[in-house]
């Protein structure tokens, strides 16, 4: 069983088609990448398999489950990580994180347990007890995604986790999503190419709703035509405005 | 009901934690109590009833009450210009668990702010010599609950309907014509025509009636049953539309 499966998924608003006829495959455990500029349709494809947002054709599944029919059973299995920090900002890091204990109907003693558990996963013992909107930009993504990793998604949606992060913060935020990967799916977008590289099993070059491109960086760069991610996916996005 | 605890919880917090939130929903009510006190022993006693302490400080309690209907309102809509309820909406809650999370802790911090205002009221009447009654108090504030649900229901909408940016002066307007309409710093029975039908076509008018009316211990039917009646019906109305806008907005967003 694939973690993600799509069928001809479409989304159109009105006369604009941001995913149009997508067909995609992710393997359970894999660290997959959504590639593309502004518009591209990555954000409405996450959502679409979130079940934030309803196709407007085709089929989509989490681990088997239907987005469009299977609704509570999807968002059970699913975090996301939107791409500003959705975090309570007067909350601290630990209450953010109790909060959506609770919110996945954890009792008490698991409540404590998961926020101890992700708190040291992510290092934030020493920001645990700071409101969150105290917090650095780094900090924030980090507890974003701890969050996202409360109810021990299957699948955990990333949308754009590095965005606006000086480079060391970055790096880090690598570090911490390298040491999730083999242990659930993550499903990535990102706009910087060093980062789908650096952590990315697969990944798919997305261009006016469509996947233009999609397979290992070295199959990437071999449909390109082009060395290095970045020639790559220059070559494919001028050859798909170009079409 | 666990999440909706849950989501009850983090309001309050997040409210309790808003220092402005204590600027406009406790300070200004009980400024205005000791101004308009001050007021009404700087005059004859026989000119202006409205201000003594007994009618004064329902109608504070009421103005109190509308800032609570900000609150809810910048609550509400600066939940939804981030995305956190959008991470909220990918989680097992529902539109139901979210109303109801917004609506029970407003009514919590209304009902604290009613019971702070009338500490306030009773401490400045046995200052000036005209102790209030322990019994109206009590139910003047049971009689405050449904326009407190009302002023929730009002914020809810409005919080919905606009974002953080415009709720706020969309809500400083209600504040306006609620504390003007509903009689609270003058008596709108006193005046006549035009201005007296516009007074009692606004709900706020018979929030302030039926306080009054409880204040003083008198439960007849036209200064009391009636206006409290139409207050629990508004207020019905109002919350029933409060919970259908936030679920349409809710299937909008994940349309």
């Amino acid at each position: 069983m694939f973690a993600v499966k799509t069928t001809k998924l479409t989304k159109k608003y009105k006369d604009l088609t941001a995913v149009d006829s997508l067909d995609l495959e992710v393997g359970q455990g894999e660290l997959f990448s959504l590639l593309g500029v502004n518009g591209a349709g990555k954000t409405t494809t996450i959502r679409m398999l979130c079940c934030l947002a309803q196709a407007t054709s085709g089929e989509a599944y989490v681990m088997g489950k239907n987005c469009g029919s299977e609704k509570g059973k999807v968002k059970s299995i699913v975090g996301i990580s939107p791409q500003d920090t959705a975090v309570a900002p007067r909350l601290t890091v630990k209450e953010n994180l109790m909060f959506m204990c609770r919110v996945y109907d954890f009792d008490k003693q698991k409540c404590k347990q998961r926020t101890d558990e992700l708190i040291q996963t992510f290092g934030m013992q020493k920001v645990a007890d700071s409101r969150a909107k105290t917090l650095s930009g780094g900090w924030k993504r980090k507890l974003s995604i701890a969050m996202a990793l409360i109810g021990e998604p299957q699948v955990l949606f990333l949308d754009e986790p590095t965005l606006g992060l000086d480079v060391l913060a970055r790096r880090e935020l690598w570090r911490e999503i390298e040491s999730l990967k083999g242990k659930m799916t993550i499903i990535l977008t990102t706009h910087y190419m060093e980062e789908a590289e650096q952590l990315s099993d697969r990944i798919a070059i997305m261009i006016d709703g469509r996947i233009a491109a999609i397979g290992t960086l070295s199959e990437i760069e071999k449909q390109a035509g082009a060395q290095g991610l970045e020639n790559a996916f220059v070559a494919i996005a001028e050859r798909g405005v170009q079409q | 009901m666990n999440r909706i605890f849950a989501f009850t919880i983090r309001n309050i917090k997040e409210l309790l934690r808003d220092p402005l939130g204590y600027i406009f929903c406790l300070g200004f009510p009980l400024i205005m109590l000791i101004i308009m006190t001050l007021v009404d022993q700087s005059i004859p006693k026989e000119a202006v009833t409205i201000f003594h302490i007994e009618n004064l400080a329902p109608g504070v309690a009421v103005f109190g009450q509308m800032f609570v209907m900000l609150f809810t309102a910048l609550n509400v809509s600066n939940d939804r210009s981030g995305t956190f309820l959008m991470r909220l909406y990918a989680t097992p809650m529902t539109a139901a668990d979210l109303t109801a999370g917004y609506i029970i802790p407003m009514l919590i911090i209304a009902m604290i702010q009613t019971v702070i205002t009338f500490t306030a009221a009773f401490i400045i009447s046995v200052v000036i010599g005209s102790t209030l009654s322990i019994g109206g108090i009590l139910m003047c504030m049971l009689t405050l609950i449904p326009s407190a649900l009302m002023f929730i229901g009002i914020g809810l909408i409005f919080g919905v309907l606009f974002n953080e940016k415009s709720a706020p002066g969309i809500c400083s307007i209600i504040i306006s014509l609620g504390s003007f309409f509903g009689s609270i710093w003058f008596d709108a029975e006193k005046t006549s025509g035009v201005m007296l039908t516009i007074c009692k076509c606004t709900p706020f008018f018979y929030c302030t009636k039926s306080a009054r009316s409880a204040m003083a211990l008198k439960f007849d039917g036209e200064g009391f049953a009636l206006p409290l009646f139409i207050v629990v019906l508004c207020t019905c109305v109002i919350i029933a539309l409060g919970c259908v806008a936030f679920s349409k907005k809710m299937k909008a967003d994940l349309g």
